[in-house]
Formats: C-alpha cells, structure tokens, sequence
C-alpha cells in the first residue's frame, strides 16, 4: 500500500508522507462475572499528508479497495485551503530497535485471554458486589513512508486486562477499577497485583467515615494523580508552546518546582504498548527529559508545531497519527517521580505515617473539564480514604478538593514507594502539604 | 449489497445471525484563531457481524474489507462457539422490519465544495475574534458527514438507510492580565447544508460573554436555589439519570435493579422523565435502532414515580420488559449496547421569571463545559451563570460547578417552567468505550430547591 501511495504522491504533490495501519483487536468480556461476548476488530487504513505549493492537506480512509491516488486527490483538495508550512519530512529508515512485540500476546488462543478473565473473576468474586473483566490484545503493524526517502514499518502487540467491581446498598454505589497493560500476557505476579489493588480498596472503602476539611496534606494515588499532571502535560506541549498559551513558555532552565519534581517522556522503553522506534511521522523516538529535579528542560513537538516555531526547534519525535484526520502532538511513556521497574502493591507506598489528619485521593470527578492549563483545579472526590494518625479509617464521600498545581509543586511532601503503570504513565503516590478539602 | 449481505446471512449456521454495513463520507474543517488547522475529506467503510447460538455467546466480528463478510461469518461463529453458557441469552421477540429508510439530506453535503465549507466556518470564528481585543484565540470546527446503512438479520429484517449530521461548534478564549475564560458555541443537527447558514448570532454572543467572563466573579461557593437552563437541565437528566436507566446498568445486578425498582418515587409530582428516539429530526433520531427495533417514546418518570427503563432486546427479555429501541452502536466497530436517544424532562407550567419571582439569592446555571457522574455522584460545569437576587437576575458570575447526590437533587426539583426546547448542539455520550456518540436532551427551566454549587470550595 505505501509504494503505491508513495508513487502517486510523486506524481501530484511537491512532497509528502504516508502511514498505513492495520490492527486486529480481540475482547472478551465478562459481564456481572459471565462471559457472554467475544468480539474480534480488524482493521486497516490509510493516512495521507500533502505538500504542495508550500501547504499542507490531509486524507484519510478506510475504503481501501480504492486506489491510493483518491486519497491523494482528497489530501491536494485539501491542501489547496490549507496555510503554508514548512513541513520538512524525516529521511530517516534507520531506527534503533525498540521491543514492541510479545509472542505471548500473538500467539495467545480466544482460550487464554478468557481463562485469565475466568481467573480474576474467581479471585474477585463476592456475594455484595458485581464483577466486570474485559481482556483485550491488540496485534498492530504500523507502516511509514515518505517522499524524503524516510520509511519504516514495525509491529506491536497490547494485552489489557480491567477488571471493575461494582457494590451498590442502599443509595451508595461503589465502583472500583484497575487495569494493567502490557506489550504481552500478565504474569501471574502481575494479576496478582490487580486483585491486591482491587481488593484493598475495596475493603477499606467499605466503612464511610465524615470527610476532612481545611488545608491539609492529601496523598494523591498513581491512578488520583491525574489532576495534578494534566495541567503540566498541557504546559509542556509545544501547541500549547505555538498558541502562546504555555505557562511554562520561556521558563526552561529555571527552578519553577520543587527539587524532587522530574518527568521524562520516553518511548524507547522495551515492553510498553506506547512505545515505539519511531513515531508516526518517522521521526526516530528518543528519550526526552521534560522536567529534571524542579526545572523545565523541554518539550515535545511534533513535524507541525516544530515548523510552526520556525525552524527554531525540531520534533522530538512524539506525533501521533490515525487514520482520518491530521497527526497531531502526544506523548508516549510519562514518567513521573521515580524509574520504571516491577511494581509492588502497597496503598499510600508507605506516605501514610505522620499524617494525622488527611485524605487520600484515588479518583476524582471531572479531571480535565474548566480551565486546566491554568493550574487551577476544583473538583469533588469520586474515590477517596480519610488518613488519620497514619492510618487509613474509611471512605470519604461528598469531599472536593482545590487548588493551584503550580503552588502544591513548589514544595513536595514526598513520593511513595509504589510506582506503577497506570496505562501510558509511570509514577508512585504523591503526599503534597497544604491542599484544600471541603466536607459538605 | 443487499445480495451480499443475504448471501452472508444465508451461509451462517448461528441461531441468530445480524450484519451491519456502514459507509460514511466524512468532512471536517477547523480554525485555531485566525489559521485553519485542517480542511480534510475522509470515507470510512466497514461493517460488523453479530452471531448466537444456544448455549453459547455472543461472537462479533467487525471489519473493514467488506470483501471479508463471509469469512467474517465464520470468524464471529468460532468466537460465539468458544463460550458457553449455563443460562442462554435470549432476545425478546419483535417483529421483522423492512424498510428504505432514505432520510431527507436537505442539501447534500457531499456536493458541496471543501472551500465554501471552509468560507462558513471562517466567516463564523470571525464574528468571534471580531468581538473585541480581548479575544486572544478561538477554536471553530464544522464536521459534516453522510452514511448509508443497511441492516439485515436472520429473523427476516432488512433495513437501508441514508443518514445526513452536521456539526458546528466555537471556543472563544478572551484573555487579560492573565485571566483567561473561554466560552462556547455548538450546534448539532440531523440535517444537511440548507440549514447552517443562520448561526453567525450565536458564535458572536460567544465571543461576547468571554470577554464579559473576564471582568465575572467567582461565584462563591455554598448551598443556593438553583436555577438551571434547558442546556444544564438536559445534560444533567442526561448524565445522572439517564444512564441508570439504561438497563445493562441494572439487569444483572440485583442491587442496582433494587434500586432502580419500577414504582419506586425519585422526584416531586413536577418531575416527569422520558427519552424519545423518534422524535422528528434530532440528531438521536433514527428510525429503527442498531438491533433494526423502532425506536419510541419511552417514559422513564411519570409525575415523580419511575415507570420505565431503555433497553437492547436481550435486556429487555431477560428482564421481562419490552424492547425500546434503544441498542445504539457509535460505528461497525462496535456492537449495539443500550444508550439513550433523545433524553428529555417534560414540559411543567409558567415562564421563566415565575421560577425565580420568590428566590431572594440564587444561582442561574446555564450552558454546560461538561458533566461527569460516578452513578450517584455527579459534578457539572456550568459555561457560565448569574447570580439571582430578590427575584430577579443579577450579574454574570463564573466557575459555577454543580455537585451533589443524584438522589438528593432530583427530589429537590421543585418547579418546571413550560418553556421546554431540545438543545440541539453537538457533541455527544460515551459510554463502554464508545464515544461520542450523537444525542440530544431537552428540557425547560428547572429549579432546585436547593443545591452545592462550588467556586471557591475552600
């Protein structure tokens, strides 16, 4: 598909660039702990991007018993509307091995996703609560090609494995989720860990206890720690950078945070479905520190945002791409606080101690609604555990918490020692000081 | 086509065989200030089987080669095969449909040039950065798209459909002394290009009530008497009813179906509930739902007391109810699941200022940025609001974020205006990783006695 897709670019455009993605997704879902579906997603399609007479047009499909010169003319027709960019194509076809495949994903039977959701079914299982498991492995090939001589193609397999648990008495509901990902299968240690995460707390949530109020030190979980980053992943993408929008924008180099503040982005890391040798504009992935011990030292750009900075920098490798639309900036493996390695389940990673009175926050309602790039955040729990005398008492409901990430990272309480993957991202809990609650 | 797919259906060896096909000519332009972002024209053809067999599974395959349709047969088969089941799933009974169900495009997108798309949504970003200095940067976006649709199924129905969208939405960000407040525009129609040339008011009304948020207070944070829009009042009947009434929420749970138990009293004499996916021309209007069931009028509240739920035939059978018409799927990427159509609270009595006469200090809610529940907890943000004092509206106030109980707040729905409207804007639901997809809610002025309303929260 890409040659001849390379071809009839030659023909009608100045330059421009391709990617053709194919995938089989499989799912098995238990539903109330039955397994009553599985369903299989295959997939293909084509991307195309243009550049002629200096801007720059898109097309997409997924018809593609059509020739590839449709696409083209759509993406020219396109192009013709578009604003000039200087868009300069990768030529890179060497890249340096990353590790995105696992036979034990390719090769596992429908039998054996089902059998590890038949297992944690089992192990989750209780007569107050209903269990939902959905297993899913993707099988992907990604193919770039472009008219700078730039080409690559390399496979990917996904494995995840959610499982949620639902307690519903009286009028409280209590849902509580967790999910591990992965290039391949689980490893027993690995499900272990899902059903310690789940079953803990779950546990501890069962008694409720009256909210905390006042400015108090608040441990933000792996999964609670959302709210806190999403401010700074807006910060530290060059469209925000190119909107001008960046709270960050000019500070690089200075101490904006606390010390103990790092966050690298790094899709070279062997074994994570969001890693990748090259992303899916060509241009060879690297690893990108972002924030190092409280100071801002980069941020990622894709093909456009770099051009659109004019030529002052170069994309760091980090556009992603479907298959309707244009690419468009995102990260690959976040890494926050600590280095990836084996996780080891322990809730509050060991934070808890000295706090006499605080809140720990698992889930919160409406992350990334209102004005997140400000830094400001107002949003009411959806999973949280009171902390008293270093010990958690119970679950907290009707409790919002508020504040301004850019003041609560000035100054950090401490990380924990329970890193984990929370899909694309790595980090332990977080303790910040001085976050305020509202009981109602 | 039609050969194709009964050839397909013929080849099956399942109980229950269904395939659907769908093949979507796609526009979508978008501006970022002054610069358009993208112009692009995409079509996205593909298809999914759904097979059952006694004592086993559900088995889909979706796909799209639709070279692959019988090959997709057997692949859904082996899938259905690989589970098995103790207790059957079984569909409630409806009777075959046939039907060439050619909605009418009212100006067929796709004879439409990119560039004169481009020139309407240009022309409305301009009535935003038009408005004043203060507007440092506006996201508009149009998005059109076409698809023909069949449906076919082993029981003998068999559906053709042609189905127009358009959507048109603006983000006008106002910026000051580093204050920054953005404010929304967003239409959504079940209709084509006849009908978007007269939204260039409200885009300009976006750009204004930025740049007046800038110069808003925070509203401050307590319990008032709540005064919701339509747009408010339909996103939360949407988000914090709605989906309980889904009966995948509650047919193998017999907690949930406990407390969502037919008869059982969730709001005042005034409330009354419904979602009605044949109401003509709204964007969760359809004929016939992705199961090839006619959709209806379905009352979820009747005067306070919960009378009904939305279902997909296999809930409906499992618990004894009748079918909805409510197993939507977002594309043939997916199977059908219950989802709501057109979610509305009925129309109640008076105007607008009758509702707020006799509040001496209120909040009026109105526009939602968005919503989210956890079942019975729900925070929405409000696009903006104003402040009621001694029974009149007082000044524009920002951050206005409900939260609270569903419970709680639905029996504190006091009074309904007779002012009802559908919103139809864009936008959309997701749910079970299928978002977003088109919906529309309706409502009048609702106002609650009592609710948190948090701006400051500390």
């Amino acid at each position: 598909m890409i040659p001849a897709a390379l071809e009839a670019l030659k023909k009608a455009a100045d330059a421009g660039d391709a990617c053709w993605r194919r995938s089989e997704r499989t799912t098995i879902a238990f539903e109330s702990g039955r397994l009553k579906s599985a369903g299989v997603v295959e997939e293909s399609g084509l991307n195309i991007r243009v550049l002629k007479d200096g801007k720059v047009g898109v097309a997409g499909t997924t018809a593609t018993d059509a020739p590839p010169s449709d696409v083209v003319a759509r993406a020219l027709a396109s192009a013709a509307l578009g604003e000039p960019l200087a868009i300069e194509f990768p030529s890179s076809s060497k890249f340096s091995a990353v590790s995105t495949e696992s036979k034990s994903a390719t090769s596992a039977s429908v039998g054996t996703l089902a059998d590890i959701g038949r297992g944690l079914v089992e192990r989750l299982s209780r007569p107050d609560a209903q269990i939902n498991v959905v297993v899913e492995r993707e099988v992907a090939e990604l193919t770039i090609g472009n008219t700078a001589g730039g080409q690559g193609t390399y496979r990917a397999t996904g494995v995840s494995v959610g499982a949620d648990i639902a307690r519903v008495s009286e009028n409280d509901v209590l849902m509580i989720y967790d999910e591990l990902t992965g290039v391949g299968l689980p490893t027993s240690e690995d499900l272990d860990f899902l059903v310690d995460s789940i079953k803990t707390r779950l546990e501890l949530a069962l008694k409720i206890v009256d909210p905390p109020s006042g400015s108090l030190p608040v441990v933000f979980s792996p999964m609670g720690l959302q709210a806190i980053l999403l401010p700074l992943k807006e910060a530290l993408s060059g469209k925000t950078l190119v909107q001008g929008i960046s709270p960050l924008q000019g500070k690089t180099g200075e101490p904006v945070f606390a010390e103990g503040l790092s966050i690298t982005d790094d899709p070279t890391l062997a074994d994570r479905p969001a890693s990748y040798p090259f992303d899916d504009e060509g241009v060879p992935a690297r690893r990108l520190p972002l924030i190092d011990c409280g100071t801002p030292r980069g941020f990622v750009y894709d093909l456009e945002t770099a051009a659109r900075l004019g030529g002052s920098q170069r994309s760091t490798g980090h556009g992603h791409r479907g298959v309707f639309g244009k690419p468009h900036l995102g990260y690959s493996n976040l890494i926050v606080g600590t280095t990836p390695g084996p996780s080891r389940w322990s809730f509050g990673g060991g934070l808890l101690d000295g706090i006499r009175d605080g809140l720990l926050v698992d889930d919160l309602i409406g992350v990334g609604q209102g004005n997140v790039i400000g830094g400001a955040f107002s949003h009411p729990v959806a999973l949280a555990y009171r902390i008293q005398n270093g010990k958690i008492t119970g679950r907290v409901k009707d409790a919002a918490v508020a504040g301004n990430v850019y003041d609560l990272l000035k100054k950090l309480g401490a990380w924990g020692n329970d890193g984990r993957w929370v899909r694309t991202r790595w980090s332990p809990s977080l303790l910040l000081e001085g976050v305020s609650v509202a009981g109602r | 086509m039609r050969d194709l797919l009964d050839g397909a259906l013929r080849a099956s060896r399942a109980d229950y065989t269904e395939i659907r096909v769908e093949r979507t000519w796609a526009t979508g332009v978008s501006f970022r200030g002054r610069r358009l972002e993208t112009a692009s024209a995409s079509e996205d053809v593909g298809g999914c089987v759904r097979v059952l067999s006694k004592g086993h599974g559900w088995g889909v395959a979706a796909f799209t080669s639709l070279r692959q349709v019988p090959a997709m047969i057997e692949r859904a088969q082996e899938l259905s095969r690989a589970i098995v089941l103790d207790e059957p799933i079984r569909l409630a009974d409806v009777t075959p449909q046939t039907a060439e169900a050619l909605l009418d495009l009212d100006g067929d997108v796709r004879g439409i040039s990119l560039a004169e798309k481009t020139r309407l949504i240009e022309a409305y970003n301009g009535e935003m950065l038009a408005v004043s200095g203060d507007i440092t940067d506006t996201i508009a976006n149009y998005h059109d798209e076409v698809t023909e649709y069949w449906f076919v199924n082993s029981e003998g129905t068999s559906l053709h459909e042609l189905r127009p969208e358009v959507t048109l939405s603006g983000t006008a960000i106002a910026r000051k002394n580093g204050t920054i407040e953005k404010s929304l525009e967003s239409i959504g129609l079940r209709k084509g290009w006849n009908s978007v040339h007269m939204y260039a008011d409200g885009f300009k009304k976006a750009g204004e009530r930025a740049s007046q948020l800038l110069r808003a207070p925070t509203v401050r944070g307590g319990n008032y008497p709540v005064i919701l829009d339509p747009e408010m009042a339909g996103v939360f009947i949407h988000e914090a009813f709605g989906h309980l009434s889904e009966a995948d929420f509650v047919y193998e749970n017999p907690q949930a179906r406990e407390m969502m138990t037919l008869g059982r009293r969730f709001g005042r004499k005034v409330l009354n509930v419904g979602d009605n996916g044949a109401a003509p021309g709204l964007r969760g209007t359809m004929p016939f739902d992705d199961e090839g069931v006619p959709t209806q009028d379905s009352v979820l509240i009747r005067e306070g007391v919960l009378v009904g739920r939305l279902h997909s035939r296999e809930t409906a059978a499992r618990m004894g109810e009748r079918p909805t018409g409510n197993a939507r799927a977002l594309s043939f990427r997916h199977p059908p699941i219950v989802r709501m159509t057109n979610t509305y609270i009925g129309n109640g009595e008076g105007t607008f200022e009758d509702l707020i006469k006799d509040v001496k200090l209120g909040v009026y809610a109105c526009s939602a940025f968005g919503g989210q529940t956890m079942l019975e907890s729900f925070s929405f943000t409000a696009a903006y609001g104003y402040m009621i004092r001694d029974g009149h509206v007082a000044e524009l106030v920002k951050d206005v974020v409900l939260a609270g109980n569903l419970f709680q707040t639905l029996d504190r729905i006091e009074r309904i205006a007779g002012d009802f409207q559908w919103n139809q804007i864009g936008g959309g639901c997701g749910k079970a990783g299928q978002a977003y997809l088109a919906v529309t809610e309706g409502a009048p002025h609702v106002r609650i006695e009592d609710a948190l309303v948090g701006g400051d929260v500390a």
